[in-house]
């Protein structure tokens, strides 16, 4: 007995999704007319639905692409990945990586990593609560240990390297910075990090996303400290712990790890 | 079994962006109601927010996402996320829709209709049982707007409501919009919808704005838009409504649109203004 | 590790501590430091992501192709190194 009306929801289902499929024949109206703009409205509250929470959760993109072509893209995706959770908080985590091979926005190649930054900005929001590691807390590690601390990263923390300007082109989009020409084209690398409720986008200096990168993988100090060095012969360890201190990167300090 | 306890008055849907407003001391609802799914991120300011407003107002957690009417099992972690934040926040009530909303692990993010069978009417207690056991709360099922029938259905859906109140204890929330909405778009007169209401079962009552659009016919569909002011066909509604069973909490739902501050209280001194004026009647 | 670098690390500890608390007593409120620059917001609002609903909506979603579309929004004022805005992409070739 059950069979059959799961039958009905999975017409109906696939219905909504499918551009190519009908209105399932089981659906009537009282006034005797065709059941297709009925049927409509929920297949437009489906879609509107789902390309406004993408819309919602990216909005720099938004202002970048103009609506009409957020919206069509946002359709694209959300009809192949529709979400399987009813938290929509997190929909959308890996629609960057579908708008960087998503032909149409190939003329904005820095598209999916600015769609990036707002990915972290509302994982930041939404992290879970924790304390921040104050530097009095590390100053009284013996000389001989420094080198082989491990740190707990803070929950709210994201960072991404960026072959694009992506920091400066989200701040353009997100009010924080007026719409200019930018002509220094540089790749930036850009960290998210919510200390207690304060929500922060920051430029990250140089090296200093490998060497959080590191030390997020469970590697110590000086292990980080090498790779950054590595990455960039400008990293400056002092600069970047006093940074990553100052902002409530870590969130403590992982012991006998 | 916790039963809802709501106030007998006002209340409107908490929005983050009215949390300076409604800081700022002033008048504030008798209540708040927020959707569950909204407040199952780990942490940061969206219970930081909920936390603050619960200390000095009463709560009612509204579910979106359980999909009680689907025929398939519900989401066993969506349940238990629903216990972890009502034994958080202690809300006053808690409700959801006879409706469905995910299906073989897609979630629509719509509330969508059901057919009203012997099948689906077992399905759905079956399912209002296992919430109710879960949660240790009785529930108020929510009516639906609706802008379809199904060929397969045999029940009316207020005797449907009627036998999932009688089989499973639950409660009612009564949305007088939903009424409005679906009784226009199915050809029917509101007034014998309510008339065959379960209404001894109703614990909260919703109000809202719609919309209209064009059916094939040119004639009105209308959309439960929660995009505009409760027009005055729905007030009317809502006051013989009260008049009958007494003052019950009135949630006004704007959720798109969303006006300032002033606008949304205003709405609901609206609704405690004809809750005072029902309450003579209740008490004869 | 020899024992320069351990000192080099150790000494960079100790400034990175005075600095960090020198500048700010406490990390949870640094609005603005030197280090890693000023700290963006952006609008709060929007952080907070997708909301869920138990509303319908009377706003249509057209379902425009969007292999015809091209993007028209602040790309279209922004510098690249091609030049204003984006690489134009016409309709995708039949």
């Amino acid at each position: 007995m059950i069979a059959m009306t799961t039958e009905v929801q999975t017409r109906f289902a696939y219905a909504l999704l499918d551009p190519l499929a009908g209105t399932p024949d089981n659906l009537a109206t009282a006034s005797g007319q065709g059941p297709g703009r009925r049927f409509e409205v929920y297949r437009n509250n489906v879609r509107s639905g789902l390309t406004g929470a993408l819309a919602s959760r990216f909005p720099a993109a938004v202002r970048i692409t103009g609506e009409a072509f957020f919206r069509a893209m946002a359709l694209e995706y959300a009809l192949k990945h529709p979400p399987t959770s009813p938290l929509l908080l997190g929909y959308g985590s890996d629609f960057p990586d579908f708008v960087e091979t998503f032909e149409p926005a190939a003329g904005l190649p820095y598209l999916a990593d600015v769609l990036r930054v707002d990915g972290m900005r509302s994982h930041a929001y939404h992290a879970a609560d924790h304390g921040v590691l104050l530097p009095a807390e590390l100053a009284t590690i013996p000389a001989e240990e420094v080198g082989s601390l491990k740190f707990a990263l803070h929950p709210s923390l994201g960072v991404l390297r960026s072959r694009f300007p992506a920091l400066t082109i989200w701040a353009m989009n997100s009010g924080e910075k007026a719409l200019a020409l930018i002509t220094d084209w540089q790749g930036e690398d850009v960290l998210v990090i919510r200390p207690h409720l304060d929500l922060r986008v920051l430029a990250l200096p140089p090296g200093g996303a490998v060497f959080l990168q590191v030390l997020g993988a469970g590697g110590t100090l000086a292990e980080a400290a090498e790779a950054a060095f590595a990455d960039h012969p400008d990293f400056n360890l002092e600069r970047n712990l006093g940074g990553a201190l100052m902002n409530g990167v870590f969130a403590g300090l992982n012991k006998g790890a | 079994m916790i039963r809802n306890r709501l106030p007998a008055c006002a209340g409107l849907g908490f929005k983050p962006e009215h949390f300076d407003a409604i800081r700022q001391g002033g008048k504030t609802p008798g209540f708040f109601e927020v959707h569950a799914e909204n407040y199952m991120g780990d942490g940061g300011m969206p219970h930081a927010m909920l936390g603050h407003l619960r200390q000095d107002h009463a709560l009612s957690i509204h579910g979106v996402g359980l999909s009680i009417g689907g025929m398939r099992d519900l989401d066993r972690a969506h349940l238990d996320r629903l216990k972890r934040l009502c034994d958080r926040y202690e809300p006053e009530s808690f409700s959801e829709h006879l409706a469905w909303s995910s299906h073989d692990c897609t979630f629509f993010n719509d509330l969508l209709p059901l057919p009203y069978t012997d099948e689906t009417l077992a399905r759905v207690a079956e399912h209002i049982d296992a919430v109710q056991t879960h949660l240790g709360r009785r529930l108020l099922l929510e009516n639906p707007a609706t802008y379809l029938i199904f060929r397969e259905s045999t029940w009316d859906e207020t005797d449907f409501l009627a036998e999932i109140v009688r089989r499973t204890g639950c409660g009612l929330l009564l949305d007088v919009n939903n009424v409005f909405v679906a009784c226009a778009n199915h050809g029917m007169d509101p007034r014998a919808y309510l008339e065959a209401f379960p209404l001894h079962a109703v614990g909260e009552i919703h109000l809202g704005g719609h919309s209209e659009r064009e059916d094939e016919d040119g004639s009105q569909i209308l959309i439960d838009s929660h995009d505009a002011p409760v027009i005055d066909p729905v007030w009317a509604l809502y006051a013989e409504t009260i008049e009958r069973i007494g003052p019950v909490a009135t949630l006004i739902e704007w959720d798109n649109d969303v006006p300032d501050w002033p606008v949304l209280l205003e709405e609901a001194l609206k609704a405690d203004r004809l809750l005072a004026r029902a309450l003579p009647a209740a008490a004869e | 590790m020899d024992r320069h670098a351990t000192t080099a690390l150790a000494a960079a500890l100790a400034a990175a501590v005075s600095l960090g608390s020198s500048l700010s007593a406490s990390a949870a409120d640094a609005p603005k430091e030197k280090c890693y620059g000023i700290a963006l917001k952006g609008q709060n609002d929007c952080a907070a992501g997708p909301g869920t609903t138990c509303a319908g909506t009377s706003k249509i979603d057209y379902q425009t192709n969007a292999w015809k579309l091209v993007p028209a929004g602040t790309c279209e004022t922004m510098m690249t190194p091609a030049g204003h805005g984006s690489l134009k992409q016409g309709p995708a070739p039949a």
